[in-house]
């Protein structure tokens, strides 16, 4: 259930001790530790560094602390991870670094992985990350994790169906009918209906639309924040 | 190494880590919904209504007096007829895909069924035929608001939806009787009038037209109809459905009235969304079934189910009313029916939010639809109040 999952529920909570807050913000830190780790690369850290940091970040996130400082407007955790982040970098880390918690990852980050990722720009000229300060890179890849989220919720829901290859078929028309794969061509190669096409490609837009805006709930602080988090990740994504 | 994946929509190179290597700026856009179903993503609206006027050039014998709605297959108008006299509704279909003699013969025999229902919960057709190669029905016409334009004022509660399921059942299980299967039960085919009587419009129209089969109207799903409300195996193969698909559709008609929200993909019981009789659960669950075997195999069944879930939420609350305080808003006060009714409209009429600095001309569109939403109010209180009364008697 989402409803009660995540952003909305560790600000509620505050500092007392309630498990499903802790849960919840352990969930978000999984899903959106790579813009946190793009973010501090391009601050220029190396990468053993900043997985060091990302990890210090989190469990330093994880303790909470921070709910005690008078700041009822907490807003949205993408926003709230990017100011705490840079304020970790500027203050907690050298403290963190010289006592050294030793407690162990707080979550497994991939980092040659992410390091992948970052570095593995064949056309470096049209990726506009490159072009981009720490901060939009940071806003950036979270658009980006946050709709890998959404795709990926949603291709498990066609799996558990059994329908993963009509799933990996219809993908690409969520984006429109395509000139290169008109619905006729995809009835003959699914063996439907161009209807039964037509039908399903509505459906699955529908459960998008649905899945992303419950993903995004999942990050702000109240339901009426939604319509206006997607617009603002639809303008990071068109930022040039 | 492969060549670099290109965006097929926008034509922009794919980054690395796009998500499902898809682009992600197209994929965010597709994520903004379609206002209401009824424009298509690239902009080409459905076929344009024509003026009252130029209607009336083809019905020299009716009065035509309104636009009352469009639809994806034609207009609606409200009309007045001189013999017998009375006010009616004129639906005329947009002229795509009539021309065929089959079209032609499947209409009239479709037609002659429908003109032969009769049912105080089914809107009578009283006429039907064919202008200028343009297919037209006249029937009655009905006076308030469709069950879309009421989700729209606000949210039902769980009572007031016990209330007209039961007569959607009733409507269902005599067509079904009649052989008729209705094929496109939805919102807006639901309508309710001003003293709070429950019609369901456009019995078996889809069939008449192919549905979905002439879907391509327009070369766009979102235009015509739409198949959120059709049962599986409509989906799968419309031609042989039988009165389960109605069945199907009135669940999801159901499940949207109850929690507000339709139940795609893997949804959760309307009890864990609201407040209600968790039997409730069963007799949504059973009318969604995706095999249609294991669905309830007649509406009467329906019917029944949800009127004795209906009995035990009126007994409780008769007993409130006797012992307890009054029972909740939602139930009885017109005032606080209009108060909530009013919010419920001042939220319809919010402008839309990402032009911070609106036009001159999206601010009267936003009066424009502020004054719509009064009108709705207004509507929606006196029907509910209408449902109210009918009910206490
Ligand atoms: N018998 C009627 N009396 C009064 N108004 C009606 C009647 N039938 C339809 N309407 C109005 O006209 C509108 C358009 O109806 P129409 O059946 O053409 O389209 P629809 O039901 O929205 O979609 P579809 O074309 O898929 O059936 C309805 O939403 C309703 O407001
Ligand atoms: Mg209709």
């Amino acid at each position: 259930m989402f409803a009660t999952t995540q952003w909305s529920v560790v600000l509620t909570a505050g500092r007392g001790d309630i498990p499903q807050a802790q849960d919840a913000l352990e969930k978000l830190c999984r899903t959106y530790w790579y813009p946190l780790y793009a973010y501090v690369r391009r601050r220029g850290y190396s990468p053993a560094d900043a997985e060091d940091l990302t990890q210090e970040f989190f469990a330093w996130l994880l303790e909470r602390k921070w709910l005690g400082k008078a700041d009822p407007q907490r807003g949205r955790f993408r926003s709230f991870l990017l100011t705490s982040i840079s304020n970790f970098l500027a203050n907690e880390w050298d403290k963190a670094r010289t006592q050294k918690r030793g407690g162990g990852k707080v979550i497994s980050l991939e980092r040659d992985e992410a390091e992948n990722r970052l570095t593995w720009q064949p056309l470096s000229y049209c990726i506009p990350e490159s072009s981009f300060t720490p901060e939009q890179s940071f806003e950036w890849r979270w658009a980006l994790t946050l709709l890998d989220q959404v795709m990926g919720r949603l291709s498990v829901e066609f799996e558990q169906e059994g329908k993963k290859e009509l799933f990996d078929a219809l993908k690409p028309c969520l984006l429109g009918e395509s000139s290169t794969q008109p619905y006729a061509t995809l009835a003959t190669k699914l063996g439907m209906t161009e209807g039964a096409i037509k039908v399903t490609v509505h459906r699955l837009r529908q459960r998008y639309r649905q899945l992303l805006r419950e993903e995004i709930a999942g990050t702000v602080a109240a339901p009426e924040e939604v319509e206006e988090e997607l617009r603002y990740l639809f303008a990071v994504l068109t930022r040039r | 190494m492969e060549a670099h994946p290109v965006c097929p929509i926008c034509g922009t190179p794919i980054v690395p880590g796009a998500p499902q290597g898809m682009c992600p700026e197209c994929l965010l856009r597709a994520g903004f919904e379609t206002k209401s179903g009824h424009k298509s993503t690239d902009g080409k609206s459905a076929s344009v209504p024509m003026a009252a006027e130029e209607v009336a050039t083809f019905f020299p014998q009716l009065e035509i007096m309104e636009l009352a709605g469009q639809g994806g297959m034609g207009a609606v108008y409200k009309v007045r007829e001189r013999e017998p006299n009375r006010i009616a509704a004129l639906k005329f279909l947009f002229p795509e895909k009539q021309a065929s003699p089959q079209f032609a013969e499947r209409f009239e025999r479709e037609a002659r069924m429908l003109a032969a229902l009769t049912h105080p919960h089914i809107v009578t057709v009283y006429d039907f035929g064919k202008v200028n190669k343009r297919c037209y029905l006249l029937m009655e016409y009905v006076d308030g608001l469709t069950l879309r334009q009421l989700f729209r004022a606000r949210k039902l509660s769980p009572r007031e939806t016990l209330e007209i399921v039961p007569r959607l059942c009733e409507a269902l299980q005599y067509a079904h009787e009649q052989g008729v299967v209705h094929r496109d039960i939805k919102p807006e085919n639901i309508l309710l009038d001003k003293n709070g009587r429950v019609k369901v419009a456009d019995f078996g129209i889809a069939k008449m037209l192919n549905l979905p089969g002439n879907l391509t109207l327009t070369g766009s799903m979102d235009v015509v109809g739409t198949p959120l409300y059709m049962a599986p195996e409509q989906i799968e193969n419309p031609q042989v459905v039988d009165c389960r698909a109605d069945i199907y559709s009135l669940g999801v008609v159901f499940y949207e009235m109850l929690t507000g929200e339709l139940p795609l993909g893997k949804f959760l019981p309307p009890s864990q969304k609201i407040e209600i009789d968790p039997r409730l659960d069963e007799v949504v669950i059973h009318a969604l079934e995706k095999e249609p075997d294991r669905r309830y195999q007649q509406a009467g069944q329906m019917k029944t189910d949800v009127e004795t879930i209906l009995q035990t939420m009126r007994q409780r609350e008769e007993s409130r009313a006797r012992t307890g305080p009054a029972p909740a808003a939602r139930t009885a006060r017109p005032a606080a029916l209009v108060a909530e009714a009013q919010a419920a409209a001042a939220r319809v009429a919010l402008p839309p939010k990402p032009a911070r600095r609106r036009s001159q001309a999206s601010r009267s569109f936003g009066i424009t639809i502020a004054i719509a939403a009064g009108v709705i109010v207004v509507f929606t209180v006196l029907l509910l109040a209408a449902f109210h009364l009918l009910r206490s008697k």
